[in-house]
């Protein structure tokens, strides 16, 4: 049982927050991914965790018990390093086994584990050589397999994957899911790459310059993003946004934009009602939207600049009153740049987001 | 197979900007070693051909080393086919002309022995004279005449006593000595008998012994290391060089390591301590050993000190000749002081290098401080201090003016002092070269010891 409680913890790099105020609990088991963008404070919370750097603020507990203040090696931890920080001069067996050895756990201990994590790894044959003649996806495997030879309960994991190369990293990816779901421990995973974060975590903390924007599970954050930053910051291509204006009240409320008119569903329209007569800004995923070829009732005739096949789909842009939209469509649709298509937006995909605060409002 | 059409060019830039590099070493740093190393184990004076005959183009009969004691059997004027130096035994011979009892004009060689000068000219050239009278009884008492200037010439012609000649000529001979070694020379060939000139031979007394002054092949010869190692100095110059060095490295090496360490903890204010400890590394080793005599010395620090605390009723000498260990205290004192800054710089260096994300990996796996200098930091600071024992080692081997300047070089004496005494003091070029080469060969065996003791390019060259 390890379960991590991240209360009102903020850390200053001299006079600047780069993490403000983080709230987080995460389950025992639960594999929870901060994401966001380089300098958002996520890789400070970690080592925040780990103990690497400590909170200025707050108060940090692992299974209960106050570790804020104490040294990363008291915690009860494992941690993988972005750049593995493998231990050069040891033998592969001697990296793994390093926790085990300074913890002075006996030696045919030392030995069942780290062959055990090195089979985990798929590293077996790996362990009498030394990391400098090693591949850069071998020493990543050397760096999990030490840090799962701890059989910590708490396994922090700071973007492991990024120094891989593209394939490497797909690989891996899948890998680590699995391996992750066998050791059955509390997972934080740093990461700025949003398809890692998507496809492997439980849960996703977004952060943005040190603060945490949302934290949900996967599908949530992607579909229904709690601000404007977490809708473009998550998918590929980020989520369309629109200006536009609120106006009228119950149910004839209705957004207007560049000339045309969308009616939100009957439970948005009450939480836009505030917003009547004020600027409301749209947002809706670039493959909700539906593309039409000839005219159709409630949809708007725009005209295509780019046309992008990317294989499973064809991704255009289009100029709408000012903003620049991506639409996906399926691959069998076809059309050339100038042409007009009609786009119909679907009104239960659309977020409503207060210009103002850039906060989602229904 | 398609040949491309422009042709593949190396580089020649860095060629060009490493040729004046490579001719400055040749000149200025290999040339002088080499003539070092040569001094040391090549003597160019070592031993002098005997020839077959009084002549610089006769054959040698065989060599004498320097220094043999010679008998002089027979002496010979020679003319000088070279150039004229001071060291020559030169005899000079006229060519004259007389008329003889039968009143024929004659023209032949004289030694000038022979002839005794009436009349000169200006610059003092004789011009004529008469020959002398010879005194030996049952000599001939003609004087003879040489074709040429050299008496195993042919007889030109003979003249009485007092004949009055004209002197057309004057040469200037060269004395070559037919000489065999002396009966006691037992180590070289007796039988040996042959013409030297007398530039490289020493006669002594009447003309019948002497020595070869020097000789004009070189030869190797282990001479030169024999006088080094036989030298009373040398057994407690290297045992001090190295004593030196057992006492002074592991103090050395230890507290560089805890100073870099301080400075690598990046405490508040701890790059102070940085250039605290680099203040010695600004002054000359000469400066330090000053700074320490004084700091020794009879009303120095440690005197006024030791007194002011009540251990000590009058100022003790330290460094004196009966107080050899307080001078050697005092060296390695002065030697710490003055050397581990630079160790320790190498050392932070190397620890600079050291990735944070290692340390911190060994911190969060449960490695307390001392576990993680000792298990990681020792082992990756390899390389550092591989290169900082190198230049250490070297340089304590070349240990000099701190020595010099606390205990003299007399009581305490090193390698390097025995360097500059045979040299300076002693004038012997080539046993201060032997000298130098034994302090280049421990260096040299030094550097490979630790290259191959403390290896690391095999482990470390990737990470």
């Amino acid at each position: 049982m390890a379960e991590i409680r991240i209360e009102g913890v903020s850390k200053l790099f001299g006079d600047n927050y780069a993490v403000r105020d983080a709230n987080l609990t995460i389950r025992d088991q639960e594999f929870l991914v901060l994401l966001g963008p380089s300098g958002c404070g996520k890789t400070t919370l970690l080592r925040a965790v780990a103990g690497l750097g400590m909170a200025d603020a707050g108060q940090i507990l692992i299974d209960g018990r106050d570790v804020t203040y104490l040294p990363p090696g008291e915690r009860k931890i494992s941690m993988v390093f972005q750049s593995y920080a493998i231990f050069p001069h040891m033998t592969v067996r001697d990296n793994i086994g390093f926790g085990l050895r300074m913890n002075k756990t006996p030696k045919a201990e030392i030995t069942r584990r780290v062959d055990e994590a090195a089979e985990l790894l798929h590293i077996e044959d790996l362990l009498e050589r030394r990391p400098s003649d090693m591949s850069g996806g071998q020493r990543q495997r050397v760096a999990v397999a030490r840090a799962l030879a701890m059989q910590a309960q708490v396994l922090l994991m700071d973007e492991p994957l990024s120094n891989l190369d593209a394939l490497l990293r797909l690989e891996m990816r899948a890998e680590l899911k699995r391996l992750l779901s066998e050791v059955q421990a509390t997972t934080i995973y740093v990461t700025h790459d949003q398809i890692e974060a998507l496809s492997m975590g439980d849960r996703i903390a977004v952060m943005r310059d040190g603060v945490i924007q949302q934290c949900d599970q996967p599908s949530t954050v992607y579909s229904e993003p709690a601000n404007q930053f977490v809708g473009s910051f998550i998918g590929n291509p980020p989520m369309n946004f629109i200006d536009g204006t609120v106006h009228g009240s119950g149910g004839d409320l209705v957004a207007e934009f560049d000339g045309n008119r969308l009616a939100p569903t009957a439970e948005t329209s009450q939480a836009l009602e505030r917003l009547s007569g004020a600027a409301v800004r749209l947002g809706i995923r670039a493959e909700n939207m539906q593309t039409l070829s000839e005219p159709a009732d409630g949809a708007i005739e725009v005209t295509v600049s780019v046309v992008e096949p990317l294989g499973s789909q064809n991704l255009l842009t289009i100029d709408l009153g000012g903003n620049r939209l991506k639409v996906s469509t399926h691959p069998t649709f076809s059309v050339s740049p100038g042409d007009r298509v009609w786009l119909r937006l679907p009104e239960n995909h659309v977020r409503w987001i207060d210009p103002e605060t850039e906060l989602v409002v229904a | 197979m398609v040949a491309p059409t422009v042709k593949r060019r190396r580089p020649l830039t860095p060629y060009l900007l490493i040729a004046p590099a490579l001719l400055f070493l040749a000149a200025f740093f290999g040339y002088p070693m080499v003539q070092g190393l040569i001094l040391a184990v090549y003597d160019d004076e070592a031993v002098l051909p005997l020839l077959s005959d009084p002549g610089i183009e006769a054959d040698s009969v065989g060599t004498l080393p320097q220094g043999t004691g010679l008998t002089v059997l027979d002496q010979r004027a020679n003319l000088i086919e070279d150039e004229i130096t001071s060291d020559l035994l030169t005899e000079d011979w006229f060519r004259v002309s007389a008329l003889d009892n039968n009143d024929q004009t004659v023209e032949g060689w004289a030694p000038e022995t022979r002839i005794r000068i009436r009349e000169e000219a200006e610059d003092g050239t004789p011009l004529a004279g008469t020959v002398r009278t010879k005194l030996a009884a049952g000599a001939d008492p003609q004087t003879t005449l040489f074709a040429e200037a050299s008496e195993s010439a042919d007889v030109a012609a003979k003249l009485d006593a007092r004949t009055r000649v004209r002197i057309e000529e004057i040469a200037t001979l060269e004395l070559w000595f037919l000489v065999t070694p002396q009966a006691d020379e037992t180590e070289v060939d007796q039988s040996l008998e042959g013409w030297a000139p007398s530039r490289f031979i020493q006669v002594f007394g009447e003309g019948e012994n002497g020595r070869i002054d020097r000789g004009t092949d070189g030869e190797f010869t282990w001479r030169f290391v024999e006088k080094m190692t036989e030298d009373r100095f040398f057994g407690p110059a290297w045992r001090t060089t190295l004593l030196l060095m057992v006492l002074i490295l592991p103090i050395q090496f230890v507290l560089a390591t805890l100073m870099a360490l301080i400075i690598h903890a990046r405490l508040k204010a701890t790059s102070i301590f940085l250039y605290i400890y680099s203040i010695p590394m600004g002054m000359s080793d000469l400066a330090v050993g000053i700074l320490f005599f004084s700091l020794f010395t009879g009303n120095g620090f440690i005197n006024s000190f030791l007194e002011g605390i009540g251990v000590l009723d009058g100022p003790k000498s330290f460094l004196s000749a009966d107080t050899r260990n307080w001078i050697i205290a005092a060296i390695v004192l002065a030697e710490l002081w003055r050397a581990t800054s630079i160790v320790m710089v190498i050392i932070v260096s190397g620890l600079q290098a050291i990735p944070d994300e290692t340390l911190e990996a060994a911190e969060l796996f449960g490695a307390s401080y001392w576990q993680r200098v000792r298990h990681i930091m020792l082992p990756l600071l390899r390389p550092s201090i591989q290169v900082a024992l190198i230049l250490r080692t070297i340089l304590a081997f070349q240990v000099f003016a701190v020595v010099i300047a606390l205990g003299g070089g007399e009581v305490v004496t090193v390698l390097a002092n025995e360097t500059y005494r045979q040299y300076f003091t002693l004038r012997n070029t080539n046993v201060a070269s032997a000298y130098a080469v034994f302090i280049l060969l421990l260096s040299i065996a030094s550097a490979f010891f630790y290259l191959r003791a403390v290896r690391t390019q095999d482990e470390l060259s990737k990470t």
